[in-house]
């Protein structure tokens, strides 16, 4: 067949001869001394992970505004949102249906869901995959056995194993979202209850109402400078006719 | 989801008219309850409790309530807003038409000519709304409220529609608009068609969103746990019952094995206080109505009232969706005169 490459041995001279010889005899000697493995002794040595290692997810309720996203967004579905005594809905992650594809941190707005480089959890069940999210909060109970960390190493010739004997760190510094300023505001006004449940629920003092007797008219309104974009009142309104949206500065 | 529209800071303030209260001093559910519940008005078409952001609820003994309302009613005067009753103009005889009519669905079995089916799914073929509200019941005669969104679903409630029984359209017709992106169509008794309209009339998200409203020709309406107890008394087994209609003055339930004829005049006694002070027959309100009265067997006769029930009708005739019958105007009158006749119980 034409355009095939006859593959030629390469011509060595007597000292290239000599030179190969003497570097695999040496390492045959170090490799009898000190064997190299290829493979990481796990739980004794743990690999080193990248930062934006997509492992275990940590949740901080402070940060959580309840805008149901990360359940939106989740492909596999693993995520729902359960209402916690203070009336918010937070997100609970069912393990054994994610597929760590961290959408939900992606998506977070205010930055409540982070990654951590935890990724050898074991369950007894696939009921106890299911992690609510008090469990959520705290980082798993961790025995680590693992007192060196692994690094590959590729340099021109090889891949190698480099070993450190310190502890890769599990948790990495969450980087802060862009925050994009969201308020609470009416898109029907017309459709408004005056029920004032906005006002009742408002924890920053935004949503306000004023019954005037005279005219039998109740004032509503919504103060966007003191509205912190937490979407409490958007779930609670009756009607359904508030939204969260983007403050233009 | 939509992505949010950019709005600029400070711009949210809006006012809400609220109704004048005719007890001062009072709350609006304290209102509604001594103008419309306790003088017997109330016909239970959860117009109210549709629209309450509070506790409204339908008790034990399917009469509307408001347990604990000194706690947990807002005062919004929403429920005073849409009760047709609480203001209460009676209405009564045909009402405006464009056109008298009766079909026979080809697509739907029904106790007649299933149009009230039929004009639902329709005006979901031709996009005016992508869901609907039916009423199922069980064996048992109890009522159940779907959103139906597709033929096939209709497939899975296989006994359909409701008996002279109250079924909760309205709370669920609420839930429906805030889903919908199209709108919403829905089936309902005279009382609920004249609460969808005070609806739409109050709030625009109502207008918008509700296409299509099908009135259906109503004498009255029972409470479950009468009817039940009544008719189980008169030895109709709901296991084995096939159909119910009333021919002539007289209730017929036709079982598999034998028929249970009593005149509905005995039915009085268990007659919804409500009920007995409507006069409207044939809804005049709805953009169709349809009913069993006023054409043959099979069919169901038609009133098409507004420009939308024309073009939905009109889209049937076109699709050849059911076949057009004949609707005979003067075979209503003796019903529409026996509901006039309860002006006379109506005291404001």
């Amino acid at each position: 067949m034409s355009g095939m490459k006859k593959v030629v041995a390469p011509e060595y001279n007597l000292s290239d001869k000599i030179k190969t010889h003497a570097y695999a005899i040496g390492t045959a000697m170090e490799e009898s001394v000190y064997p190299h493995t290829a493979t990481v002794l796990y739980p004794r040595e743990k690999k080193k992970m990248p930062d934006n290692f997509r492992g275990y997810i940590l949740f901080d309720p402070d940060k959580c505004i309840s805008c149901f996203n990360c359940s939106f967004v989740c492909p596999a579905n693993a995520i729902r949102m359960k209402e916690a005594p203070n009336n918010r809905y937070y997100p609970t992650i069912d393990y054994g249906k994610c597929i760590f594809c961290h959408f939900c941190i992606d998506s977070c707005s205010g930055g409540a869901l982070r990654t951590t480089k935890i990724h050898d959890v074991a369950y007894k069940d696939v009921d106890e995959m299911f992690t609510s999210t008090e469990e959520m909060i705290e980082p798993p109970e961790i025995i680590r056995e693992d007192k060196k960390s692994v690094e590959y190493v590729i340099d021109e010739t090889d891949l190698h194993l480099k070993r450190k004997k310190e502890r890769d760190g599990l948790f990495v510094e969450a980087v802060p979202p862009v925050e994009i300023p969201m308020v609470s505001q009416c898109v029907d006004r017309g459709s408004c209850l005056a029920c004032k449940i906005c006002e009742r629920v408002c924890e920053s003092g935004a949503a306000s109402s004023v019954v005037e007797e005279a005219t039998m008219t109740v004032k509503m309104a919504i103060d966007a400078e003191k509205c912190t974009g937490c979407g409490l009142c958007v779930k609670e309104c009756s009607m359904q006719i508030l939204r969260l949206v983007r403050v233009r500065k | 989801m939509k992505m949010a529209a950019e709005t600029k800071v400070g711009e949210a303030e809006w006012e809400v008219k609220i109704p004048e209260k005719k007890l001062k001093d009072r709350l609006f559910f304290e209102n509604l309850k001594a103008m419309v519940i306790d003088t017997q008005l109330c016909s239970r078409c959860l117009t109210c409790v549709s629209i309450c952001p509070g506790g409204l609820l339908v008790n034990e003994e399917d009469v509307v309530d408001f347990p604990d309302f000194e706690d947990k009613c807002l005062d919004c005067g929403a429920c005073v807003r849409v009760c047709p009753r609480y203001d209460y103009k009676p209405k009564s005889g045909l009402g405006d038409y464009i056109e008298f009519t009766a079909g026979q669905s080809k697509r739907f079995k029904g106790q007649d000519g299933a149009m009230g089916t039929e004009f639902i799914f329709s005006a979901m073929d031709m996009g005016l709304i992508d869901r609907g509200i039916f009423v199922d019941r069980d064996e048992q005669w109890r009522t159940s409220v779907f959103h139906v969104r597709g033929k096939e679903q209709l497939e899975k409630l296989p006994l359909g529609g409701t008996k002279y029984v109250f079924a909760d359209i309205l709370p669920e017709l609420k839930k429906a608009v805030t889903f919908t992106k199209k709108g919403v169509g829905v089936v309902g008794t005279p009382c609920m068609v004249s609460g969808v309209r005070k609806l739409q009339e109050e709030f625009p998200i109502f207008k918008e969103k509700v296409k299509l409203v099908v009135g259906l020709f109503c004498t009255e309406n029972y409470h479950y746990a009468e009817v039940s107890k009544y008719l189980i008394g008169k030895g109709v087994d709901f296991s084995k019952l096939i159909k119910t209609d009333i021919i002539k003055g007289k209730f017929v339930a036709t079982m598999t094995d034998k028929e249970v004829k009593f005149k509905v005049a005995k039915l009085d006694d268990i007659l919804p206080s409500g009920c007995s002070r409507c006069t409207d027959f044939t809804a005049v309100e709805s953009d169709v109505s349809v009913g069993s009265v006023g054409s043959a067997a099979g069919f169901s006769t038609t009133v098409v009232r507004t420009e939308t029930g024309k073009e939905v009708w009109d889209y049937i005739k076109k699709m050849g969706n059911a076949e057009v019958g004949e609707g005979k105007v003067e075979e209503l009158d003796f019903l529409i005169n026996h509901k006039k006749e309860r002006e006379k119980n109506i005291q404001l």
